[in-house]
């Protein structure tokens, strides 16, 4: 491996997890990217992650929110990490 | 400095450290390599791990890397990850193993 | 012609000493420099990172990190060669204030 990039490369046609800004993780398979880190995901889930203060008890609630998409564009500025899911815990 | 040397470019100051203690990002960057590092990103999650390879922005791909939230606790390991450079703050050798804050 | 200094130059100067980083948002960095680059990335060490509590903005947070850092350029906003940051001014002025008084 020369390049932090060649670790995306070797994913491409995999199931990778994508940890973008605001929360949000993707897990699909990774079709196409670019110099940027835009990416084409399939078969996509997507999970929002949302807490919120319970007003009475003062506890954190988390909330985790998912959907299915079929394929989507993601753009390289929001991601902040990258890495094939199936080594992942 | 008092010397009329109106050559139109501007003089080099004399430096405060010689040439040789100087420690270029560049130089850091090639001694860190292959070691285990901490990188901190600008929301605050640190990632400890080896440090596989770098580029020119930053981007970064770790081996063994542990994310840790902004409690200090640990959230998820990665047998390989890519950091994406933009959200790098800072970049650690991890010499010293750290204790706590 | 006034001999003009670079602003590169100036912090050039300041290798091997202490120098007060003022990052976008509201973090701060002060450390020893040991060398920057053209995007005024910079090598530090004996760093020690001011977070506000994002809880309570009065909080300030410090973080002492034990081991050479690379600070990311990108984030910097403003560069203080030969301070000692927010406690060394805190202590200026004290100083300061008890010599008027």
């Amino acid at each position: 491996m020369e390049e932090p990039l060649d670790l995306i490369r070797l994913s491409i046609d995999e199931r990778v997890y994508v940890k973008c800004r605001g929360s949000r993780e993707l897990r699909g398979k990774l079709h196409a990217y670019d110099q940027h880190l835009n990416m084409i995901l399939g078969e996509v889930e997507e999970t929002v992650t949302t807490t919120e203060i319970d007003e009475e008890t003062d506890e954190e609630i988390v909330k985790k929110q998912t959907r299915k998409v079929g394929m989507l564009f993601v753009r390289g500025d929001i991601i902040v990490l990258v890495s094939p899911p199936l080594r992942t815990t | 400095m008092s010397e009329p040397t109106n050559t139109g470019t501007p003089q080099v100051p004399e430096t405060a450290a010689p040439e040789d203690t100087k420690r270029t990002p560049s130089d850091f960057l090639k001694s860190v390599l292959g070691r285990p590092a901490v990188v901190k990103l600008n929301s605050g999650i640190e990632y400890r791990g080896v440090l596989a390879c770098l580029d020119g922005y930053l981007n970064i791909a770790m081996e063994q890397t542990q994310e840790f939230g902004l409690d200090g606790q640990l959230k998820a390991t990665y047998g390989d990850c890519f950091i994406r450079g933009n959200n790098v703050l800072h970049i650690s050798s991890q010499a010293k193993r750290k204790t706590g804050l | 012609m006034a001999t003009r200094i670079l602003p590169l130059e100036l912090i050039d100067k300041a290798i091997g000493s202490q120098i007060w980083i003022l990052m976008r948002g509201s973090k701060e960095v002060v450390g020893t420099l040991r060398g920057f680059d053209d995007y005024v990335n910079l090598v530090l060490d004996d760093a020690i990172e001011y977070t506000p509590d994002p809880n309570d903005r009065t909080n300030i947070i410090t973080k002492k990190l034990d081991a050479e850092i690379l600070l990311n350029g990108n984030q910097i906003a403003i560069l203080v060669p030969g301070s000692g940051g927010p406690d060394s001014l805190a202590q200026q002025q004290q100083q300061q204030q008890q010599q008027q008084s």
